[in-house]
């Protein structure tokens, strides 16, 4: 299987602790990998460093082959890789549509001159956010609350805005951080189903997620890092039963 | 305080209804009235409009502080002064200058501050618009200095001479139409929309691939290209400019009235500019009390509005406060985190 | 020999901006309030000192004394109305309510004391330093010993004391602060206003300096420490000396060679060449988010 997204021995410093050290990922085409760790073991830190958020410290990151080390973010998702945030960073004062319209932004091409005219390129860019914006909200179960301001959802349905935001980005690798956090258990069930089916479809999943059901239903692969480095890679199977991972979750018995 | 506010949300809530004889009204005003004086208000209140409206599309949908609006509106005063004066080239032909002139400008100011946030943007707008000033009362061989430039003569548009004050405002109101219009086209758009993405969470919009640096400099020079043209227009109404009507307390007034109308909506500056013009109008004794009583404006609005009179906000007011303080907009105190540097 | 002069000058007007620049860093820096409001609050300080001194007639130590504590308490308000409630909020709601503060202040300095400038009664003007053929005006020198006793002053109270140590806990971490039992509330208001009384100091002194104090110079000396702050980087008080002195120094030489009618432009350009090439400052860690 070819690797769509690689890093070579990538780091992260912050003066002197360092978030990430060292780490080598290789994420297959196709795959849903799961990524955990206890607090602190610098999962968050690396999707940054992945997305262009951070600059890494050393180390190098491949999309598709190509370099894309320390590019800026929206530079990198123009290449095709999207995010959801830890912390969720919607635009609140934006409706819900509006939200996911922003996603749009790469592939479309309306410039001041088409905005002010109304060109062809202006109604076909504005159709696209239109129409895709309204599947993508559909897909989500944010339909009857298109219009609504980002900041008036309850929790479960921001996170749930924030993937189909990701989504209109058109990406061929989406990278979520803690989706399910703060949801209940139907909630819960609705986005790793949603992740499932686009997975299906062809799209590559990184997940970051605590909770271990979640990991253990829907990952193909998955990496464990602990103090910021790599310390267990493979299947669920594999993984749950590694000493190392047991030891880091539950801390030495000496 | 409350009662007043619920009675606003009334308001806005039949805008519809009022636009379509408010439309007819501004039309027809000048027919209305003989009353030189109550007409030369009325396009000065055109020209804040202008400019109280091309700074919101700054502060209002980027959240980009410009203190210095006054400084653009003074170059391009200052360009329309000094070439009709001296050249003499038609009116059509110098009022896009002066807009172009003050967006480039700001290409200067823009470069080395919206990398950063906040602050620095804040006090480099000021300083600038300081700049400009002393560079008008220094530059005397360009600008007179504290003479001021006398006899800009009466616009001409193809072979029509505008010379009325009734004339006067209705090339006012079609300059503030135009600037309006595209506006709001543009706000509807990818552009507009990656603009009030950038204000409500920067990180986010990087993350949705909008180049945040690219699209606040358009901002930035769309925004100061409409003061330009203020400050044009201003030239060849007045027949006369000097640096005294370009000072600090004008951008300070500019920004109140974005900040006490409504930024962010296009309907917010205008009222703005409306209700801060005829105020210190009608009520003379306040008059030289003007700007006290825009900065308590100012601060009440903070603490009880932030979305201003004519802003509209996610649903009730404490949702509306909350969500303005808790937008991501919490920022590092230089940019040079992470990226750059 | 003219240059030398106007080094000295520069270097004397260079410690008052380093004067303003430190109670800048101690807001900005330190507390990390933004605040546009500082130079305003300046003004407001020098001109009740002024008014108490030679309108109503007070000795000078005491006019000052009480003008210093009219400060500390616009310190206070400007607190109370601009940040106490945004403590959490995000920093552009502060640029804010200072920027409205300052709208408001500075009319009002302007409506209670007038636009017109005001000469500061001349003190000790006409004594003077002979070294060799260098005439140093004494008031020059007494300005610059009463700035490094401040300055020390303030590092002897950051270092030396219990406040200062709640200073210094909480501008590395207010919330670490707040757990071991730092009244945040009481020192973010002692600091700020702290940070004002000494920014009026260096009014008084920069009065004294030019024998006139104008009640809209308010925006120039918020620009001005702004510029010290930011070139000496922020959050160092040691920068923000240097920073000061920097910016005295290359006014006056501009002076000398150029026009005094730019003299106001300096810092501008400073502020500008500054973030184009250093944003962290000369003396600035960078901050990694």
């Amino acid at each position: 299987m070819e690797a769509i997204l690689r890093t070579e021995n990538i780091c992260k410093y912050f003066g002197g602790l360092k978030a990430v050290q060292e780490v080598n990922i290789e994420v297959e085409k196709g795959i849903i990998l799961g990524i955990i760790g206890p607090n602190g073991a610098g999962k968050t830190t690396l999707f940054n460093v992945l997305t262009g958020t951070y600059n890494s410290t050393k180390g190098k990151v491949y999309f598709k082959d190509r370099n894309i080390t320390n590019l800026k973010p929206e530079k990198v998702t123009g290449l095709g890789i999207a995010r959801t945030f830890q912390n969720i960073k919607l635009f609140k004062n934006m409706s819900v549509l509006d939200n996911v319209k922003i996603g749009f932004h790469t592939q479309t091409k309306t410039r001041m001159i088409d905005a002010i005219f109304r060109t062809a390129t202006y109604k076909n860019d504005d159709r696209i956010c239109e129409e895709v914006g309204m599947e993508l909200i559909e897909r989500v179960g944010l339909k009857d609350l298109k219009d609504e301001f980002a900041s008036n959802l309850a929790y479960g349905n921001q996170r749930k805005l924030e993937i189909a935001r990701a989504l209109a980005v058109n990406p061929d690798i989406l990278l979520v951080d803690e989706p399910t956090a703060g949801m209940n258990h139907t909630e819960t069930l609705e986005v790793v189903k949603l992740l499932e089916k686009l997975n299906s479809e062809g799209l590559t999943v990184i997940i970051i997620e605590h909770d271990m059901s979640v990991i253990m239903n829907l990952c193909h692969n998955i990496v464990v890092l602990n103090h910021g480095q790599k310390i267990s890679e493979g299947p669920p199977e594999m993984v749950r039963h590694d000493e190392k991972v047991i030891e880091a979750y539950l801390g030495r018995e000496e | 305080m409350d009662q007043l506010f619920s009675l606003i949300e009334k308001i806005k809530q039949k805008s519809v209804y009022y636009l379509i004889p408010i439309g007819i009204f501004v039309l027809i005003f000048p027919q209305l009235t003989d009353n030189q004086y109550v007409l030369h208000v009325s396009i000065r209140i055109l020209i804040y409009m202008l400019l109280a409206s091309s700074l919101n599309m700054i502060v209002g949908y980027t959240g980009q502080y410009n203190i210095g609006q006054a400084g653009f509106y003074a170059i391009g005063a200052y360009t329309a002064a000094i070439i009709a004066t001296r050249a003499g080239y038609s009116f059509l032909l110098i009022l896009p200058i002066c807009g172009i002139l003050a967006a480039s400008m700001s290409v200067f100011l823009g470069f080395p501050t919206l990398r950063l946030r906040g602050i620095f943007f804040a006090f480099t707008t000021l300083g600038f618009s300081e700049v400009v000033r002393l560079t008008i009362l220094n530059w005397r061989t360009l600008t007179r200095g504290t003479f001021g430039i006398p006899g800009i003569p009466l616009p001409e548009i193809v072979n029509f001479q505008v010379s009325t004050n009734n004339h006067f405002y209705y090339l006012g109101l079609f300059l503030l139409v135009i600037m309006l219009f595209i506006s709001h086209r543009l706000i509807n758009s990818r552009i507009g929309r990656a603009w009030v993405a950038i204000r409500e969470d920067e990180d986010a919009a990087k993350a949705m691939g909008v180049e945040t640096f690219k699209y606040k400099m358009i901002n930035l020079m769309y925004g100061t290209f409409w003061a330009g043209i203020a400050g044009g227009f201003f030239a060849y109404f007045a027949g006369y400019v000097s640096a005294d009507s370009f000072i600090l307390d004008e951008s300070f007034a500019i920004l109140a009235m974005v900040l006490v109308g409504g930024k962010g909506t296009l309907v917010g500056p205008i009222v703005g500019a409306i209700i801060l013009t005829i105020l210190p109008e009608l009520v003379r004794e306040i008059a030289r009390y003007r700007l006290v009583i825009f900065g308590i404006a100012i601060l009440v609005m903070v603490h009880y509005r932030p979305q201003g009179i004519a802003g509209a906000r996610a649903e009730g007011r404490r949702i509306a406060v909350e969500s303005e303080y808790e937008a991501g907009t919490a920022e590092p105190v230089t940019e040079t985190s992470g990226k750059g540097s | 020999m003219f240059y030398i002069e106007q080094l000295f000058n520069g270097i004397t007007q260079g410690s008052i901006y380093a004067l303003m620049a430190i109670g800048y860093s101690l807001i900005f820096g330190t507390l990390g309030l933004v605040t546009f409001v500082y130079g305003e609050v300046v003004v407001f300080g020098v001109f009740v000192g002024y008014y108490l001194y030679a309108v109503m007639g007070l000795n000078f130590g005491l006019a000052l004394a009480l003008g210093l504590v009219v400060t500390w308490g616009v310190g206070i308000i400007v607190d109370k109305v601009c940040y106490e409630k945004f403590r959490n909020a995000p920093r552009l709601i502060m640029l804010i309510t200072t920027i409205g503060f300052a709208i408001f202040l500075k009319s009002s300095t302007q409506i209670v004391f007038g636009t017109q400038q005001r000469n500061m009664p001349d003190i000790l003007g006409h004594v003077f330093l002979n070294i060799g053929t260098f005439r140093i005006p004494f008031i020059q020198i007494l300005i610059i010993l009463a700035c490094i006793f401040f300055i020390v002053g303030l590092q002897l109270l950051l270092y030396r004391t219990r406040i200062g140590t709640a200073l210094r806990a909480l501008s590395m971490d207010k919330d670490a602060a707040f757990l071991v039992g730092v009244d945040v509330d009481k020192v973010i208001k002692f600091g700020h206003s702290l940070g004002c009384v000494l920014g009026v100091f260096g009014g008084v002194l920069l009065g004294v300096f030019y024998n006139a104090i104008n009640p809209i110079m308010g925006p120039n000396i918020g620009l001005k420490a702004f510029t010290a702050t930011v070139l000496g980087g922020i959050t160092s008080i040691p920068g923000a000396v240097i920073g000061g002195l920097i910016l005295g120094v290359m006014e006056n030489l501009t002076v000398a060679v150029y026009s005094a009618g730019y003299r106001d432009i300096i810092a501008f350009i400073i502020l500008i060449t500054v973030l184009v090439i250093r944003p962290s400052g000369l003396f600035g860690r960078k901050l990694e988010s």
